[in-house]
């Protein structure tokens, strides 16, 4: 089962060319995954400019890419430098211990964007975050 | 389905030293594990993360796991 080799090169330019690159289910504006929605909203919180590649249309064919190329065959998956950063729950904690601000060359935000306790102590209902469902 | 016991199993004979919980967040084959392992000194937490889906790759492969996250620290 080896990977498309016009598909794989292609990734390749483009994990080249993008200093930031986030293969994700959707788009940053209609994400269809909860996981890539999360990894968008960590993205948005630290301001910084990505390119974003929805996977849906060649799901399988990009599975097999990525396996090739990082060892990692589960979207989202985020590239700094042309070097797979991770998935969802790596990036939201590397957002957390201010990993990803430095790697990315960024301020790190004053509050997490996920901080559903914070929220719960300091009283009142209040709005949720705006969410991107198209 | 995946047999959690199994997988936990799995990892620890990967990672001989470690701490792991696993734990089922759905469905039974979305997990999460938690590993705590010697083994990832030193390593970025996609290679610390690698280690673990390794340990479980013939789960995956056969389908009696959908996905995995994962919490890797090493030990203090």
């Amino acid at each position: 089962m080896a990977a498309d080799p016009q598909l794989k090169e292609k990734v390749e330019q483009l994990i080249g060319e993008h200093p930031v690159l986030l293969f994700m289910k959707g788009t940053p504006d209609a994400p269809r995954c909860g996981f890539s929605m999360r990894v968008v909203g960590v993205l948005d919180a630290l301001g910084v400019e990505y390119g974003a590649i929805d996977v849906l249309p060649a799901l399988q064919p990009l599975r097999e890419v990525t396996t090739e190329i990082s060892d990692w065959p589960t979207f989202p998956q985020l590239y700094v430098n042309g070097e797979l950063v991770g998935g969802c729950d790596i990036v939201e904690e590397m957002l957390d211990s201010g990993e990803l601000a430095d790697l990315l060359g960024v301020e790190q935000p004053e509050a997490p964007p996920e901080a559903p306790d914070s929220r719960l102590v300091e009283g009142g209902p209040q709005q949720s975050p705006p969410m991107s469902l198209g | 389905m995946a047999d959690l016991d199994e997988i936990r199993r799995m990892i620890e004979v990967a990672l001989p030293g470690a701490e792991v919980e696993v734990l089922d967040e759905g469905g039974g084959d979305h997990l999460r594990a938690v590993v705590a392992a010697p083994q990832f000194e030193g390593l970025s937490r996609i290679d610390q993360h690698r280690l673990v889906r390794a340990a479980v790759k013939e789960r995956f492969d056969d389908g009696s796991i959908h996905a995995l996250s994962v919490k890797s620290s090493v030990p203090d």
